[in-house]
């Protein structure tokens, strides 16, 4: 069912372009940066003021500059579809008199989320790394008010980023199929699905309701950039718990909705 | 004849409004079965639950002696067309017809694909995205999707629709040499004309009950069916109607159809005669599926009752 699922939504126009927009970003800002190749950028400091410095350098800021909205926007919009096209084409009920089982088709949607988020992540790296080596080069990776990273600890802490950064896409991915399979076409769940994360993010801006912010997973989705402070350390924990807790929260919605939902609509 | 598709007590329920109700029925190997009624009759609610898609809320539906359920295994062996054609649009007809194989864990090709795509008579436009085809062509392409698996059992919810005369004519010979070969086949249809020619048996259900089943021919009366032209119809209607014999009684045009099997007509006439109905005329009736059908569903209960 995977394979099924990954058929339908990685043909789509649609995702082929929301994907090609998420590796188009980190080449827009490569080129507009290009003067700037090997030195900082401005008066910046952190990742946007390093982007200049290395391939390695410009990926990560890439990643930084789209994970706070555009990313999860996308995403939101590839998972709702996952959840609620083949309701909104009619085909679900032929899915299930092929037959496929409850079981099997729940699976084969969780695991297309997983690829679709991974594949809207690794774009942006992708993206950002392609027009990094074309226009920064490959160099060590610079971290402003401190020594260069070695090799291997620069590409531990980068995959320790992108993992994370997976991982806290993969909890609006699971909200957003979610709302997919609730709602009753998929245009709403996406609207939904940009409205919680517009809302949230504003919610997370806001100087007052912390207590409220902390259970927020986009409270936790920048943490990752602490990773590449000068001291380098950043405490990831209890973003990794809020994101976990997020996403079984919305497997189990999604499992109670497909199973009270009328399969023959 | 081994029973494939059976219904038992089969009810279910939407809010207040009863879909169906107690429908029990049963198609054989080498059957084809047509389901007739009305709109709103309750054949696609039957239809779902025969296939697991909805859940009875009382009664048993088995295919091939196996109970049927979402997703039952079971249905490797349907073809089925439930709730018009759906596709993914954006896909190839081709690749719709591979992504609901794949579904099923299968390699392609399957067995009966180019016998399917024969009937199917796309041509080179099954190669084409979806979404461009007329209704008509997401119907044939819906059928092949049927077909294509060689099943042995055939559950087709208004199978003719969108489809010209000449592909009408096609599915017909084709769902014959289905049955032929041993397949059960079941179709809801609205086309009497056309089931007329097609099923060996029909089932009749109006307001989500069963009104009628068995043979087509010993349905549409045989030789047991009247015209009988009256002085006082409705006195006549209702003298025959009381008549235990009389299995149903119809008005069209000023005259009554009246079924009674193992009855003389000389019996109908000596019953409106006693009863002080004059009688002008009494011919034997060739009833036409249509005809049957109008006579079994208009005025439901009594009909039902009988």
């Amino acid at each position: 069912m995977l394979r099924v699922e990954l058929r339908t939504q990685l043909l789509r126009i649609r995702t082929l372009v929301a994907l090609a927009f998420l590796a188009a970003v980190p080449v827009i800002a490569g080129l507009a940066t290009a003067s700037r190749a090997g030195r900082r950028n401005g008066n910046q400091g952190g990742l946007f003021g390093a982007s200049g410095f290395s391939a390695l350098n410009h990926a990560m800021a890439s990643l930084e500059f789209i994970g706070p909205l555009l990313l999860p926007i996308v995403v939101a919009m590839l998972a709702g579809a996952i959840g609620s096209s083949d309701r909104d084409w009619g085909t679900l009920r032929y899915l299930y008199v092929a037959p496929v089982g409850r079981a099997r088709l729940l699976a084969g949607k969780f695991g297309a989320v997983v690829v679709i988020t991974a594949a809207s992540v690794a774009f942006v790296l992708a993206g950002g790394m392609v027009i990094g080596l074309a226009v920064f080069g490959w160099h060590p990776f610079r971290i402003i008010g401190a020594p260069d990273l070695s090799m291997g600890d620069a590409i531990g802490r980068v995959l320790a980023a992108s993992g994370y950064t997976l991982l806290c896409m993969l909890s609006i991915a699971a909200i957003a199929f979610a709302l997919g399979l609730l709602l009753p076409r998929g245009a709403e769940a996406l609207g939904a699905a940009v409205a919680f994360v517009v809302a949230a993010s504003i919610l997370n801006g806001s100087p007052v309701l912390r207590a409220v912010q902390r259970v927020l997973p986009v409270h936790y989705w920048q943490d990752w950039t602490h990773l590449f402070d000068p001291h380098g350390t950043a405490r990831l924990g209890t973003g990794v718990v809020c994101q976990v807790a997020t996403i079984a929260l919305a497997a189990a919605v999604s499992v109670l909705v497909l199973l009270r939902r009328d399969p023959a609509a | 004849m081994a029973t494939v598709i059976s219904a038992s007590g089969l009810s279910k329920r939407y809010g207040r409004r009863q879909a169906v109700g107690g429908l029990g029925f049963a198609v054989g190997s080498g059957q084809v079965c047509a389901l007739l009624g009305p709109n709103g009759a309750g054949k696609t609610s039957t239809m779902r639950m025969l296939l697991g898609l909805s859940r009875p809320d009382a009664g048993t539906a088995t295919i091939l002696g196996e109970r049927v359920g979402l997703g039952a295994p079971v249905l490797r062996r349907v073809g089925v067309l439930i709730d018009g054609p759906a596709f993914v649009p954006h896909l190839s007809g081709t690749a719709n017809l591979k992504l609901l194989w794949a579904a099923t864990g299968r390699a392609w090709p399957p067995p009966a694909l180019d016998d399917a795509l024969g009937l199917a008579g796309l041509g080179a436009a099954v190669d084409r995205k979806v979404k461009g085809y007329s209704m008509g062509m997401k119907q044939r392409l819906m059928l092949a999707q049927a077909l294509m698996r060689a099943p042995d059992v055939l559950i087709l919810d208004e199978p003719a629709n969108g489809l010209d005369p000449a592909e009408v004519r096609a599915l017909r010979e084709r769902l014959a040499q289905a049955a032929r070969d041993g397949a059960a086949v079941l179709v809801s249809s609205h086309q009497l004309a056309e089931v007329q020619q097609l099923a060996t048996h029909i089932v009749v259900m109006n307001r989500g009950r069963l009104v009628a089943s068995g043979p087509l021919e010993e349905l549409l009366g045989g030789e047991d069916a009247y015209r009988v032209e009256v002085d006082d119809t409705a006195r006549a209607a209702e003298v025959l109607r009381a008549e235990r014999r009389v299995a149903s009684v119809a008005v069209q045009d000023g005259r009554l159809v009246v079924t009674a099997p193992g009855t003389p007509p000389a019996a109908l006439v000596e019953a409106l005669v006693t009863a002080g109905v004059g009688v002008m005329s009494v011919t034997r009736a060739d009833r036409s599926l249509e005809e049957a059908f109008l006579t079994m569903t208009e005025g439901e209960g009594e009909h039902a009752a009988r």
